[in-house]
């Protein structure tokens, strides 16, 4: 009963946040500079009345604030407006794109969440001996790895060297990727996503496994599981029943963050397996200033976090009874 | 006939900086029915020694050396899965902290049914019953409904409640009490300690009390043992060790505040030993008044000084008139 | 990133103010953290190697023609050889003299964000946490938007940006001359690099604040501003350092992203431009791909590595 009430309080206060955002983000993108000027640099064929032409039709003559109450309007009605290149409603662009996203960070976020437990577990468990030592020190490497060099490293090994797995693209084009011979929709999929979803994994299972073997090791610490070891209770259901729901904590708001801003995506993973992603398309439109589709995406990446952050909140709540969200 | 003897027990953790000897030679007997006092300063060996008699020292400590007989087994050479039914069954431990001795995860119903279907392999339902029916015992209010809230929903005294009832909850014969009223309010306090007197007379517990408070040891114990770095110091009746008492022991009873009296309260000065280094001979020469040469260079054995108190001292002989 | 791995860190009961022998201590337990040491090796290692750049990298630094020598040579995309240990590009650059020379981009890009990120930190945290009240309120919104911001993806618009307005490429400061683009970059990394780190030490202070030394300075009649100066942060000095330390790390890999996505300074060639480089012939010249990349690695491990120990040292509770 209490959870529609903080559902609603939450949703609320995110509006003066996301408000705010957006009010910096167009201030710092409309005072930098003409963005038709700026889009239309390359072109040395375009006339003066044709940029005229194209300010119109982006309204970009008015005043700022006229065009931020403009924008916001067009926002409240879920619509960002037209990319600077091409006119393609920015709309259409992100859900393009962020299904693509969504789908290589979703399958790598659940996959380093439910490898790290079994590893960050048993490394705390045996703390100091060769197991932990070694994932220790790959963790460590991992967290220090340049997650798209790591991608760089496999291209050359799994594409360049050995030719087993596609180095670009979400899909095989024009004809399908081969897998052990077989040309199959589904498979050519699995090819593709095989790399890059492998790089993210590794790279989140570096943070994960080091948040819980140290929440691992703070909790084992404690006297409740010293008093269930003392009430008879086997070390197993220990470890995974009563230790672990106490030690996970850390892990729930870093995967609850961890969804938020895999929205945006990794733009320099993405780019380099040309993944066709949200975060590849961030890149493009900063580097062309397409300023419609910056605000478009940041709006909707910013939205995105702040519900993961509230879904975190819930969900925490819902683990650890001391936590109330009323 | 001793429920529990200890044999020159040893338990060392074996940390980077050293081997830290909390436990090095501890020899003790636990008379069925009794209730006895472990007492000593933080860091004497206590709460280790009660860990080691339910084997379950957390790491980086192991039990080295000696023996441990309850009711004349040797447990120590148990296998795991056998020593885990003792725990809880024949042997319990209550903590210092009700509040870092709960799970703050799981309900209560759920922390101590648990236990109950885990030993006897029965139904959640009947395990319920059993735990209310602990609950009862320990008199903590509407014990039904507090199966389904969870520990920070307590107060300090009422969470020591149930800790109690957690150790009581499969009849043990013997109940080690870790501190148990350190973290409460004077008040409850009192409170807990009346209750454990109560339950050890009704129901033939037999309780070692761990406490460096004199006065719970006066109120509630027959006889003492005293620690100090890891050995034991002196082991006596209740008027033995006020009467005639060991250098350290006296230093301990001065230490306590006593409200008919308005002495000075005396801390023992100098601190607790290293226990990687420990002071060569006896262990407590380098805070001892009484300490000459041969307290430095010679470990003083224990020996019954008649009537079965146990001393080990050089000079105590000599400072009773003997 | 950084805050993230420091949450657990934050909690830490009585400290009283640390004296000289207590950072004594630090440094005993320090020395015996084996890969503490070793990343504190390395990152001496690191900056020998930025000040003897040009002692060591055989070729200069571009713009300088020489850099070009290899070409002319007719040693252009050569892989790994005695003459060229890291091969050469396929524009006939030194790949080893690169990466050598890149040590100054990289530790000039560790240093100045960290130093303008902890300052912000720390004046934020300290302030919010002592002072409370209206500015609490106030720094704890501000706080809360760089929180959700997509930093990588504002750090981008910002980077292009300052790339269009095309300033003069260096500043000439006391003779030394400094990346003006490559300045901005770590100004702008900077400002998004402070907000979960400012939150730990807000609630180091608040904890700080209810001791008793702090009390009795205030009931002593100190002001606000000697306290927070004199007594605070001396106190909070050890957090800071382990999360300056793991800043530096972080501000290496983001340098190392934006420069790879193109978004860096033109006129330096720091390790992620030249992997932005070579990137587009990485199948034939793999090795001025790979040497950089490892360069970042290495630079981001040590920095790691270090604050890994210093924060043990710190800590000693955390071991056994």
């Amino acid at each position: 009963m209490g959870l529609a009430k903080y559902v609603i309080r939450r949703l609320l206060y995110m509006i003066p946040l996301i408000l705010g955002i957006s009010i910096v983000v167009f201030l710092v993108m409309y005072a930098a500079g003409d963005p038709i000027q700026i889009a239309t640099a390359g072109n040395p064929s375009i006339t003066e009345a044709q940029r005229q032409f194209l300010r119109e039709y982006y309204g970009l003559n008015d005043p700022i604030p006229v065009q931020y109450v403009r924008w916001l309007d067009h926002f409240l009605h879920f619509d960002f407006g037209k990319s600077l290149y091409g006119g393609k409603p920015v709309n259409e662009i992100i859900s393009i794109y962020f299904w693509e996203t969504l789908k290589l960070q979703l399958v790598s976020i659940l996959l380093a969440f439910a490898i790290s437990i079994p590893i960050g577990v048993y490394s705390a468990v045996k703390q100091r001996s060769w197991f932990d030592y070694i994932f220790s020190g790959i963790s460590i490497a991992g967290v220090s790895f340049p997650v798209f060099f790591l991608g760089i490293i496999f291209i050359l090994v799994f594409s360049y060297q050995l030719g087993w797995l596609p180095s670009a693209g979400a899909h095989g084009a024009p004809q399908l990727w081969p897998v052990f011979g077989i040309q199959n929709p589904f498979l050519d999929e699995l090819a593709h996503l095989a790399m890059p979803a492998t790089v993210l994994t590794l790279a989140g299972l570096a943070y994960n496994t080091r948040l819980l073997r140290a929440g691992m090791l703070e909790v084992l610490r404690q006297d409740y599981i010293m008093a269930a070891r003392a009430s008879g209770i086997p070390e197993r259901k220990i470890l995974l029943k009563y230790a672990l729901k106490n030690a996970i904590m850390p892990l729930i708001t870093l995967l609850g963050m961890s969804i938020g801003f895999a929205i945006a995506g990794a733009p320099a993973t993405e780019t380099v397996f040309s993944w066709p992603g949200l975060g590849r398309a961030y890149v493009t439109a900063a580097s062309r200033l397409d300023f419609p589709l910056i605000m478009g995406i940041t709006m909707i990446i910013t939205i995105m976090i702040l519900v993961a952050n509230l879904i975190t909140d819930i969900s925490y709540a819902a683990i650890d009874p001391r936590i109330s969200i009323d | 006939m001793d429920l529990l003897q200890v044999n020159d027990l040893k338990t060392y953790f074996f940390t980077e900086a050293g081997v830290v000897k909390a436990v090095d030679g501890i020899t003790f007997n636990v008379e069925k029915g009794c209730t006895v006092g472990l007492v000593g300063e933080s860091g004497s060996g206590k709460s280790v020694t009660a860990q080691s008699v339910l084997r379950i020292v957390p790491r980086p400590g192991k039990i080295i050396g000696g023996k441990i007989f309850f009711n004349g087994e040797d447990i120590l050479s148990k296998k795991e899965d056998e020593m885990r039914s003792y725990r809880g069954k024949k042997i319990s431990l209550i903590f210092q902290d009700p509040t870092s001795s709960l799970n703050p995860v799981f309900t209560i119903g759920s922390q101590l049914t648990e236990i109950v279907s885990q030993h006897k392999g029965v139904k959640k339902s009947d395990a319920a019953e059993e735990v209310i029916k602990a609950l009862s015992l320990v008199r903590l209010p509407d014990p039904e409904e507090a199966l389904n809230r969870y520990p920070h929903q307590f107060s300090g005294g009422m969470k020591q409640r149930i800790c109690i009832a957690r150790a009581l909850l499969l009849n043990p014969e013997l109940l080690f009490a870790d501190e148990p009223t350190t973290n409460l309010d004077v008040t409850i306090q009192a409170q807990i300690i009346n209750l454990l007197m109560e339950l050890q007379k009704n129901i033939g517990l037999t309780l070692v009390m761990i406490t460096h408070d004199m006065g719970i040891v006066t109120q509630m114990c027959k006889c003492v043992v005293v620690l100090y770095a890891g050995n034991v110091m002196e082991i006596g009746s209740i008027e033995q060790i006020f009467q005639m008492p060991h250098p350290y022991t006296e230093a301990l009873l001065k230490a306590v505040p006593r409200l008919d009296q308005t002495r000075k309260l005396v801390s023992i000065p100098g601190n607790i030993p290293n226990l990687i280094n420990p002071p060569s001979g006896c262990r407590f020469h380098p805070r001892c008044q009484y300490a000459i040469d041969r307290c430095k260079d010679e470990i003083p054995p224990l020996i019954d000084v008649g009537d079965g108190h146990m001393i080990s001292c050089h000079r105590w002989r000599e400072l009773n008139g003997g | 990133m950084v805050s993230l791995a420091l949450r657990k860190r934050g909690s830490r009961k009585g400290q009283e103010r640390r004296s000289a022998s207590q950072w004594a201590v630090a440094w005993r337990r320090f020395k015996k953290h084996k890969s503490g040491l070793l990343g504190l090796g390395m990152v001496v290692a690191l900056i020998l190697v930025a000040i003897f750049h040009s002692f060591i990298a055989p070729y200069p630094a571009r713009p300088d023609p020489n850099a070009f020598l290899p070409l002319y040579e007719g040693e252009a995309g050569q892989p790994p050889s005695w003459k060229h240990p890291f091969g050469t590009t396929i524009i006939g650059n030194d790949v080893f003299s690169e990466v050598v020379h890149g040590t100054v981009y990289t530790l000039y890009v560790a240093i100045g964000t960290t130093l303008i990120a902890m300052l912000i930190t720390v004046v934020v945290g300290i302030s919010s946490g002592y002072l409370g009240g209206k500015i609490d309120d106030l720094l704890m919104r501000i706080t809360e938007v760089f929180l959700v911001f997509p930093s990588l993806l504002l750090i981008l618009v910002f980077a292009r940006i300052y790339q269009l307005i095309n300033p003069e490429p260096f500043w000439n400061v006391l003779g030394i001359s400094i990346p003006v683009n490559l300045t901005m970059i770590v100004v702008i990394v900077a400002v998004f690099a402070w907000a979960g780190n400012a939150r730990v030490i807000r609630g180091e202070v608040l904890a700080l604040k209810e001791k008793e030394f702090i009390q009795a300075a205030k009931s002593l009649g100190a002001n606000s501003r000697w306290i927070m100066l004199r007594h605070i942060f001396p106190n909070i000095l050890p957090q800071v350092i382990v999360i300056a330390t793991l800043t530096m790390a972080s501000a290496v890999l983001v340098e190392a992203v934006v420069s790879f996505l193109g978004f860096g300074d033109p006129s330096t060639i720091t390790w992620g431009r030249m992997m932005e480089e070579s990137f587009q012939n990485m199948s034939t010249t793999w090795w001025a791909e790979v040497f950089p990349g490892l360069a970042v690695f290495f630079t981001v491990l040590a920095f790691n590595l270090m604050g890994d120990g210093i924060s043990d040292a710190l800590n000693p509770r955390l071991r056994e």
